[in-house]
């Protein structure tokens, strides 16, 4: 209980100070939206059919774009900041503090994936009801985690001065090779073998499976796995991070 | 340990690389004790204090916060520190983050109460980003403060003020002391005189002294006399400054000002510490 209330806490002040730098949250909730609106809204808009499966593939790009660039990656630049050695002293279980994370660059991906959606709704033909807009939301919860976590993973891992180049070829890599910028069958072949084992691309399918009409276990299953994965891979970061900072 | 002892450190060692910050210390903070960790700077006081709050690990030795290791959320409840004052949140403002850091405690004083008792009420809306040095600190020490902790750990309170603030910041520390322990670093000697009640002297990671401002300046010596005669001025350190007196006296001897002073806390610590301040 004390722990939820001190993730809740947590979050709070991070959504808080987010808020206060527009030049921050305007340009970050926008981008993905803009990039909608140059590289598929002229399709999109007069092409029925696909024009639901595009808008999900890039509120996919915006919710993993931000979790794992913005929130994940920040923590190279943070970690070594007096402020984080401050709350180190505090009463707080690391847990809650890596919750309050999540939860925080969550919201701000759905904040992102909102702007494409009412773009979508406002310029095409996308038709989406509004328990399905909610399952998209919620699959989007889902689907952000494990981006968060790959970007821990990287942020403790690397520089703070390599941790943003990295992170930024990886997630437009991910983003092309998960076909969230042309439909999977249009990649080269290798690319298209490779693809479905991508975690960009699961959740696209997964997004996906709501129009659609197909199975979401086995692309919930995989990012479970990636949760899963990832999430070791940053604990042992944040392990081994502690150890070095504070020995 | 009983349960006055709030912190104890035994036969605490540490290195960096080559260089030794601490050896064997070994000290006890009890309740409601202010103790100043007294030395010159690369003394080993700040390792010393981030060991307490576990910001560090010792090579060897144990360390104790309230019974427990220091990285205990349990131990943590009941210690405040004191953040640098360089390093807030820019954009939250003052009262969110006192209010943030009062929900980490159990018992924590109210927000309005802190805001009063550090001067902070005119500045509660403004941002961190904005506050000035001496404003930045009453923050910091506000927050130290805020969770009604029954440690609070000070590393160089008054680093930086003005004569001014450094006395009023004495005052503020004195009155936010009742019921509680405080540890501060210092390598002013003034300093711990005025607020410890006990003072440990630290140099080159090795504690040199542990007891009261006046055992200290009684350790290094003897009181000494100083008066004006025949063939003028005369300073003497003799091993019983009052038999010297009455002999003085009763050989009739002229003499003019008589003087009779212990040693200074300042020469106290530079004998013991072999002149490095």
């Amino acid at each position: 209980m004390r722990a939820l209330s001190l993730l809740r806490a947590h979050a709070q002040v991070a959504f808080l100070e987010l808020l206060r730098y527009p030049g921050y949250v305007v340009p970050t909730v926008v981008f993905p939206a803009m990039f909608y609106v140059l590289f598929d809204l002229p399709y999109a808009r007069t092409h029925a059919d696909v024009a639901d499966g595009t808008a999900l593939a890039f509120i996919v790009f915006a919710i993993a774009g931000v979790t794992f660039y913005q929130f994940g990656v920040g923590i190279a630049a943070e970690r070594g900041r007096p402020w984080e050695r401050y709350l180190r002293t505090l009463p707080v279980p690391p847990l809650a503090r890596f919750g309050a994370r999540i939860v925080t660059a969550v919201l701000f991906g759905l904040m992102t994936a909102a702007a494409v959606a009412l773009t979508a709704r406002a310029l095409t033909p996308i038709d989406l009801s509004a328990s399905q807009w909610l399952l998209v939301a919620f699959y989007g919860i889902a689907g952000g985690v494990p981006f968060v976590l790959a970007g821990i993973s990287i942020g403790y891992w690397s520089s703070p001065r390599a941790a943003v180049p990295l992170a930024t070829a990886l997630n437009l890599l991910l983003a092309y090779a998960g076909g969230l910028w042309m439909p999977p069958e249009y990649l080269p072949g290798i690319v298209q073998r490779i693809s479905p084992y991508l975690p960009t691309r699961q959740f696209a399918d997964l997004l996906w499976s709501v129009p659609g009409g197909a199975h979401a276990g086995p692309a919930l299953a995989g990012l479970a796995i990636f949760t899963l994965v990832f999430g070791i891979i940053a604990t042992i970061g944040y392990r081994r991070d502690e150890r070095k900072r504070y020995a | 340990m009983d349960d006055r002892t709030v912190l104890r450190f035994e036969r605490v060692e540490k290195s960096y690389g080559a260089v030794r910050a601490l050896e064997g210390v070994s000290f006890a903070v009890e309740r409601n004790e202010i103790v100043a960790l007294l030395g010159p700077n690369g003394a080993g006081k700040t390792t010393g204090l981030e060991i307490a709050c576990g910001l560090r690990r010792c090579d060897a030795g144990s360390v104790r916060l309230f019974g427990e290791p220091p990285t205990s959320v349990a131990a943590r409840q009941r210690l405040g520190v004191t953040p640098q004052e360089s390093g807030f949140p820019d954009m939250l403002r003052v009262d969110e983050i006192l209010t943030f850091v009062a929900q980490h405690y159990p018992a924590a004083s109210p927000v309005s109460v802190a805001l009063a008792r550090f001067g902070l009420e005119a500045l509660r809306k403004r941002r961190a980003g904005t506050l000035s040095g001496g404003e930045s600190r009453r923050l910091a020490l506000a927050l130290a403060f805020v969770g009604n902790p029954d440690l609070v750990v000070l590393d160089e309170p008054s680093a930086g003020l003005d004569v001014q603030s450094r006395r009023r910041l004495w005052d503020v520390v004195r009155e936010s002391a009742r019921d509680r322990s405080i540890l501060l670093t210092t390598h002013y000697l003034e300093e711990a005189q005025a607020l410890a009640s006990r003072i440990l002297v630290i140099d080159r990671g090795r504690l040199l002294f542990d007891g009261d401002a006046s055992t200290l300046r009684d350790r290094v010596g003897d009181r000494r006399v100083s008066y004006v005669g025949n063939d003028g001025p005369v300073l003497v350190t003799p091993s019983d400054a009052d038999a010297y007196v009455r002999a003085l006296v009763q050989s009739g001897a002229a003499f003019t000002d008589l003087e009779i002073s212990k040693p200074s806390l300042e020469e106290a610590f530079l004998s013991l510490t072999g002149g490095s301040v």
